[in-house]
């Protein structure tokens, strides 16, 4: 006889969600997802913010990623506005994102090893971040929410020395990042605990219109910066990776060896960094018209649908979130498998609540 | 049996005042917070957490479970979904409890200020002990606020 | 399928409900129908590789009368994006829910139903979902008579 039970609000998983399951002992026989919980009305404001006021606050629907949500933002902005930023721009911009992306990363693999036990890799994780952190705010300032990067180009030069720190941390990470594969991935325990659960076939992500990493762990080779690239990535050297097995094991590796790419990636852009100015003057108001912009972010594709008025704030913003799209894996995904299998699912599609609700 | 004897005992002793200062020293220097992360400054206490700024000198740890908890980190947001929920978490607490406010958000809506869904301020639902403000606040800010905390509670609250 | 060639079928099947078809940059394509139209648009988009859904969001038009819903769709093949729309009455705006031919549209059509008041016909599951629980019925936040007021 199933029983509704109360995954509640408060669990030692982080953020805010009701996940309300019908159990029959300890298999949980079929899920339904209660969010809004954070929800503050993005969409609502974005029309009482002019374009510029609206760069910080996006930065905040999700600031693990800050700098790839706000390029996300200010691409769409400078699509419907039809200006092009400087080289010298696009590479700055470049480096600004994927060091988000490697901050991301980092955090998610930090959590997913809170849930097999093994805190020791996520305090490993967490003081490697604070390397990163450290080279963001020599870049920008600040250490979670750069805004950084704003319509026209960014907002300062990298400042002297930046380079070579730059490199002294990278070239440790690239070492390091190989400590944690044999800390993790080779270990028995984390082996049984992710591997084989939570299995998403190629045409079932493709139908729930699943993105970014979680996308390419289920075997479909696509990444928008190398289909679709924008900013300097048609410029730039780096392998997409694909995984075939579509479970735990296989997005937590994804997620690893994008950290190596994104290494590299930023590698080459300091050193083709070209000269020029790192800005262009943007138009007072934002024309008519709509268009549809996408980038890839740490958790997978972030789409902006923005609709201009003539005015300086814009008619109607969209702000299309990958964790909303993860959401509804995660939903499917927890079905007919036994309870504690739920937090290795979660962590695994890297969902923050804060995407979702907006 | 009845226990008044033992009661009258107990509260005459814990009066007095070297003991009433040892339990006072006792509870601030482990203080166990709930697992309360709305988001935005999040990143800001898994630094905390880490090696770099590590708060377990002080004594504090995160812990799951609601009823062995005595603070509460209430950083972000505070939605009027969330709020009554919010209250049911601190009842639950047991007694002595305290609660931090982290944040331009938790203190006054911040950045949300006219929105449709956000309340301005969490000490419309929780009384709160200490603000720390920023956006987000730096680990050693909250660090600074954690130590105020710690006075306060030596100082007999 | 590129975009090109999905703009001429279109063109050809479809030209009994079509308002408005164009492309609007390299893998860009933008298609409007009417609302009895929408389920023949969104079989022959999927049945022609476009079968990855991205978004569904709605614009509300006051001044015209109308509420417009835009469905965003790629095709991991030919890596392009079309935009379907179509643009429903604004006293009474439904149409009927694209679900079966795109499963993941579910959490995105409750979410549009609940801001601006689009009731798709078919959908399992229209209810609350990111307001709280005693948020007024028929009141709808993403509506432009919806005005934001500064809490004191």
């Amino acid at each position: 006889m199933p029983i509704r039970v109360a995954w509640g609000i408060q669990h030692p998983m982080s953020g805010h969600l009701t996940l309300y399951l019908d159990v029959d002992g300890d298999i949980v026989l079929n899920t339904e997802a209660d969010v809004g919980y954070t929800h503050r009305g993005l969409e609502k404001i974005a029309e009482y913010r002019n374009f510029i006021q609206y760069v910080p606050v996006i930065e905040r629907a999700c600031d693990f990623d800050a700098s790839n949500f706000a390029l996300g933002y200010v691409r769409a902005v400078e699509a419907l506005m039809g200006i092009e930023v400087p080289e010298r721009a696009k590479y700055l911009r470049v480096i600004a994102a994927e060091l988000s992306r490697i901050m991301s990363h980092l955090y998610a693999q930090a959590l997913l090893s809170m849930t097999g036990g093994f805190e020791t890799m996520t305090v490993w994780s967490a003081n490697d971040r604070e390397l990163i952190l450290d080279l963001l705010e020599r870049l920008s300032g600040a250490r979670v929410t750069h805004t950084y990067i704003i319509p026209g180009g960014v907002r300062a030069d990298i400042p002297k020395g930046f380079k070579e720190k730059a490199y002294d941390v990278l070239n440790y990470l690239e070492r390091r990042i190989w400590d944690y594969y044999k800390m993790l991935f080779q270990n028995k325990t984390f082996q049984d605990r992710t591997m084989g659960v939570g299995v998403l076939s190629k045409q079932d992500a493709i139908e729930l219109g699943i993105t970014g990493p979680n996308l390419r762990a289920s075997g479909v080779d696509f990444d928008v910066r190398r289909d679709d690239p924008y900013e300097a990535y048609d410029k730039l050297d780096f392998e997409v990776v694909v995984e075939k097995e579509g479970d735990s094991y296989a997005r937590a590796l994804v997620r690893f060896y994008e950290i190596a790419q994104s290494i590299k990636i930023i590698k080459q852009a300091l050193k083709d960094l070209p000269e020029g100015p790192i800005r262009c003057k943007t138009p007072p108001m934002l024309p008519r018209g709509e268009t549809y912009t996408r980038i890839e972010s740490g958790r997978g594709e972030l789409g902006v649908y923005i609709v201009g008025s003539g005015t300086n704030k814009p008619y109607r913003l969209k702000i299309s979130a990958p964790s909303f799209r993860n959401l509804a894996g995660l939903v499917y995904l927890c079905r007919d498998i036994p309870m504690g299998d739920i937090p290795v699912i979660y962590y695994s599609l890297d969902i923050l609540l804060l995407d979702v609700d907006r | 049996m009845s226990l008044k004897p033992i009661e009258r005992i107990r509260t005459k002793i814990s009066c007095w005042k070297p003991i009433k200062d040892m339990l006072n020293w006792g509870r601030a220097w482990s203080l166990w917070w709930v697992h309360y992360e709305t988001g935005c400054c999040c990143p800001e206490i898994m630094s905390l957490v880490a090696a770099r700024f590590d708060h377990e000198r002080l004594g504090a740890i995160p812990f799951p479970t609601l009823r062995e908890c005595d603070l509460i980190i209430i950083e972000g947001v505070v939605t009027k979904k969330m709020a009554k929920r919010l209250r049911m978490i601190y009842d639950q607490m047991p007694d002595p409890k305290y609660v931090i406010a982290l944040g331009d958000c938790a203190i006054t809506g911040g950045f949300w200020w006219d929105s449709y869904s956000v309340v301005q301020g969490v000490d419309k639902v929780v009384p709160v002990d200490v603000y720390v403000p920023g956006c987000p606040p730096r680990p050693e800010q909250i660090l600074q606020g954690f130590r105020l905390l710690q006075k306060k509670i030596m100082e007999g609250k | 399928m590129d975009v090109e060639r999905l703009l001429e079928e279109i063109k050809t099947k479809l030209s009994d409900v079509l308002v408005e078809a164009k492309i609007d940059r390299p893998r860009y394509a933008s298609i409007k129908v009417k609302p009895e139209g929408m389920v023949k648009a969104a079989t022959l988009l999927k049945e022609n590789g476009f079968n990855h859904p991205l978004s569904v969001s709605g614009v509300d038009y006051p001044d015209r009368g109308e509420v417009e819903v835009v469905y965003h769709v790629s095709c991991l093949d030919s890596k392009s994006l079309v935009a379907l729309k179509t643009a429903l009455p604004r006293g009474q705006p439904s149409m009927p829910s694209l679900r079966e031919i795109w499963r993941g549209v579910h959490f995105h059509e409750r979410e549009t139903w609940e801001m601006l008041g689009v009731k798709f016909e078919g959908h399992p599951e229209l209810k609350r979902f990111l307001l709280q629980e005693d948020w007024e019925e028929g009141v709808y936040p993403l509506r432009k008579e919806f005005k934001l007021k500064p809490e004191s």
